[in-house]
């Protein structure tokens, strides 16, 4: 069965994606802040990072760390293909879910 | 001067203390550079510092705000019974929310070693969890005796030790916290010993 995501769940996954390579914790962050326009915990992110892994959809190494972080690692995730299948699923859901309305919606239907 | 700044040492302890061993370095280096990259600057040291705490309690806080609900359920509860269904005898009452107290912060302990592979932090987890449950249980107290405070309800308080257990009960479990907390780590801690040995047969 297809892995149902929520909402949070795809904003990491698709911030795992634009961010390629530099896809590690902070980036991640960062990416997600921008794009829902709000703070974001980073203990969130961490959570949600966490339950995407235990589920098989993203993978994560560790790498080297940079001055700033007086060079402690970081960690880096990839999306699995089971994750990108599972956004690939998300989204065909939500365009089924509107097929035949009109967006945005006006008034009262 | 930013890239030298540090988060406070107690807030960094308490992260080491629940993270599990392989994302500490991963997770505090995270937030160390936001820490320096944009908090720090914009914010100064003190507020920067507010803000790291509050980071680090997001990331100990869902198991420990778990059970400190359930342990300020069970206080409220039993608060509640005392008031409106008042008894002539406790003993029964009390022990049973006295086993479950336990048993709630045996728990809060027990969890938060298996998360983090310490048992260390489950003496941790029983602080916080008693804390954070203190403040609710007080607060909601507070709230019932706003709402219901007529001559009978006063009496059926005094009946059941009073104003002063239920505001002070609360704050003098985080002493039994800390230990209860370190019981269930040791517990978690001995489990997984077993587990392992099991394993490796």
């Amino acid at each position: 069965m297809a892995e149902i995501l929520g909402a949070f769940e795809q904003a990491v996954l698709l911030a795992i994606l634009r961010l390629g390579e530099d896809a590690y914790g902070r980036a991640i962050l960062k990416e997600v802040q921008a794009r829902l326009e709000r703070e974001v915990a980073a203990g969130a992110v961490h959570a949600t990072l966490e339950r995407l892994a235990r589920k098989g959809l993203v993978v994560s190494r560790l790498g080297p760390g940079t001055p700033v972080r007086s060079g402690r690692a970081r960690r880096f995730y990839r999306v699995q293909t089971k994750g990108v299948r599972a956004l690939n699923d998300a989204r065909a859901t939500v365009e089924g879910l509107w097929q035949g309305l009109r967006w945005p919606l006006r008034g009262c239907v | 001067m930013t890239a030298t700044a540090y988060p406070p040492r107690w807030a960094e302890a308490l992260l080491r203390a629940f993270l599990k061993p392989g994302d500490f370095e991963s997770v505090s280096g995270d937030l160390l550079e936001q820490y320096r990259d944009s908090i720090y600057p914009a914010r100064g040291r003190r507020r920067a510092d507010w803000w790291y705490a509050r980071q680090m309690f997001a990331f100990v806080s869902p198991g420990a705000r778990f059970f400190a609900a359930l342990f300020s359920a069970q206080f409220l509860t039993r608060t509640a019974l005392d008031w409106f269904v008042p008894l002539l005898d406790f003993h029964t009452r009390s022990t049973v929310s006295t086993v479950l107290g336990v048993g709630t912060l045996l728990a809060a302990g027990f969890y938060a070693a298996w998360r983090s592979d310490s048992f260390a932090t489950g003496a941790i987890a029983g602080v916080v969890t008693a804390g954070l449950a203190s403040v609710t249980s007080i607060t909601g107290a507070a709230g019932m005796l706003a709402i219901w405070h007529d001559p009978q309800t006063m009496t059926a308080i005094r009946g059941s030790g009073g104003l002063d257990e239920i505001f002070c009960l609360p704050l003098m479990m985080v002493f039994p916290g800390l230990l209860l907390g370190a019981g269930g780590g040791v517990a978690c801690t001995a489990l997984k010993s077993l587990l392992f040995l099991a394993k490796s047969r």
